[in-house]
């Protein structure tokens, strides 16, 4: 008799918690997508309550992060990505450099808040400053989105970090060519030219950036000397040389093989066929 | 001497007899087995979240040890009579007291050699060089041999249970030191301040031996600091173990 009902209260037992298990996972089915984000602290307090395990709170968090927000059900579940990544996680391990780059990425890409995705970079590269990856993915970002003088500056810093690869100020050059600073551009390939670090094949690049920029660059100051002038004297000048002599340039510059470049007169139109040689 | 040494080998032989420490072990190991399974889960950082986990496993269970074996050591014998047989043998109190330490040491070492060794090869099949976690496992041992300390001291008048929490609270104050020299700045009066700034100096300062963010990240520590913190843990130990020593001699029995 006795096992009798131990056997029933088990049974009852079992199948009430079997009922209630099925209910809460019913109602939390129903809130799906409106799940909020539980309040987290910031990493300063709970560095402090960590007894000497923050970097593993870190881990936790971080992992419990990528899981969060892998689930694209969550409505509204980017409010709290700079606050998770940079408050949270980088203050509890500061040295952490993951959660940096891929809180950026996050509030970059699916978040689409550019700045929110810098300022974590930013975060990160000032508690990290060797780690010169992050400023090299700030750079992708900005040139992502046509910020090139910005992309610029990011892959200068860099460069600059403790041993970084000299590359990144072929980027930097790069992407200052991009911005539209043509002889800034000019220079800044000069400088991969005489930095010794690079090799054969980088100097080349460099070469041929060179080339490429100063053919660019001389067509751009003639055609806006010549825009000048047409707009001065009501027509185009019938020789290049018109222009020094009217103070719009200082000299007629010669193509990079010493070549002078070809003037239609009639047209006002200047053109080189250097610039279709890549050397 | 040889009284201390033949009193440490009983404790170290009594202790691995007790289950609870192979469970402890077993725990601890388990855990750095998982660990390498949280690539699973994560983007990167698959080698720092095995050795956070693995030292934070060594740490952690290291003082589950220290507290279960550690707040009986004492109290079990006078419980169970057998101190006045020990005692009623050319053995000075003191020596009985250092001898039970001594033997805690052993069983504490020996544990966080096999985590130890454990998280090492987890690391190494991972194909990251372990060896910069050697100095954070070291120190992890001095801060537990600084707590054992305790827990003998709590042992040598009190019982098993008060002795575990008086332990535990040991180790989070010991974590939390660094609050009195906060609390001194906002502190009105001088008299506070002048016992935060006393409380801060006397209480255990754990943290001073905590290495395992740098161990993890490779960051070489200052010139002198290992030395420095192993000292700073022995020799708190030691004046422990004076003050336990102490008041067992004062302990009356009857």
């Amino acid at each position: 008799m006795r096992t009798l009902t131990a056997a029933g209260l088990l049974a009852a037992a079992v199948l009430g918690a079997g009922v209630a298990r099925a209910r809460i996972v019913h109602i939390e089915d129903e809130r799906r997508g409106r799940k909020e984000l539980l309040f987290l602290p910031n990493g300063k307090y709970l560095k402090a309550i960590s007894l000497g395990h923050a970097p593993l709170v870190a881990d936790g968090l971080y992992l419990w992060a990528i899981q969060y927000y892998s689930d694209y059900d969550q409505a509204d579940r980017y409010r709290f990505v700079e606050h998770v990544f940079g408050d949270v996680i980088a203050e509890l391990d500061p040295r952490y450099t993951d959660p940096y780059w891929l809180g950026a990425i996050i509030l970059t890409t699916e978040a689409k808040d550019l700045e929110a995705g810098l300022r974590l970079l930013d975060e990160g590269f000032a508690k990290n400053p060797q780690e010169w990856i992050l400023p090299y993915l700030a750079g992708w970002e900005c040139d992502r989105v046509g910020q090139y003088a910005r992309a610029a500056a990011y892959f200068d810093q860099a460069g600059r970090a403790p041993g970084a690869p000299p590359a990144l100020f072929r980027l930097k050059a790069g992407m200052t060519a991009l911005g539209g600073d043509l002889h800034e551009a000019i220079a800044r390939w000069r400088d991969v030219l005489d930095d010794p670090r690079n090799d054969d094949a980088a100097r080349a690049i460099a070469t041929r950036q060179i080339r490429r920029l100063t053919v660019r660059a001389d067509l751009r100051d003639l055609e806006g000397a010549i825009e000048a002038y047409r707009e001065r004297n009501g027509h185009p000048p019938r020789r290049l040389e018109d222009l020094v002599r009217a103070g719009l340039l200082p000299s007629v510059p010669l193509d990079p093989d010493g070549h002078p470049y070809a003037y239609d007169s009639a047209r006002g139109r200047v053109s080189s066929i250097a610039d279709r040689v890549l050397g | 001497m040889r009284a201390v040494a033949a009193i440490a080998l009983n404790t170290f032989r009594e202790a691995i007899r007790d289950r609870i420490l192979y469970l402890i072990l077993a725990v601890a190991i388990a855990l750095i087995a998982v660990s390498r399974f949280v690539s699973l889960l994560t983007v990167g950082s698959e080698v720092k979240i095995v050795k956070d986990l693995g030292l934070s496993a060594i740490s952690v269970f290291g003082l589950l040890a220290t507290v279960f074996v550690g707040v009986s050591l004492v109290s079990k014998e006078i419980e169970r009579r057998t101190v006045f047989t020990l005692l009623a043998q050319p053995v000075r109190r003191w020596q009985f007291v250092c001898g039970k330490y001594a033997g805690l040491l052993l069983v504490l070492a020996a544990s966080i050699a096999v985590t130890g060794a454990a998280l090492l090869v987890a690391v190494a099949l991972k194909g990251a060089s372990p060896w910069g976690l050697v100095p954070a496992i070291a120190l992890i041992f001095v801060e537990l041999a600084l707590v054992a300390a305790f827990a003998v001291l709590f042992s040598s008048f009190t019982n098993p249970i008060l002795a575990a929490v008086g332990t535990a609270v040991t180790y989070v104050v010991g974590h939390l030191s660094w609050s009195f020299d906060l609390l001194e700045k906002r502190m009105p009066g001088a008299a506070g301040r002048v016992l935060c700034r006393v409380l801060h100096a006397v209480l255990p300062n754990l943290d001073r031996l905590n290495v395992k963010a740098e161990a993890v990240h490779d960051i070489a520590l200052p010139a002198g600091y290992f030395g420095a913190a192993i000292a700073y843990g022995v020799f708190y130990s030691l004046a422990v173990i004076v003050i336990a020593s102490l008041v067992f001699e004062r302990r009356e029995f009857v």
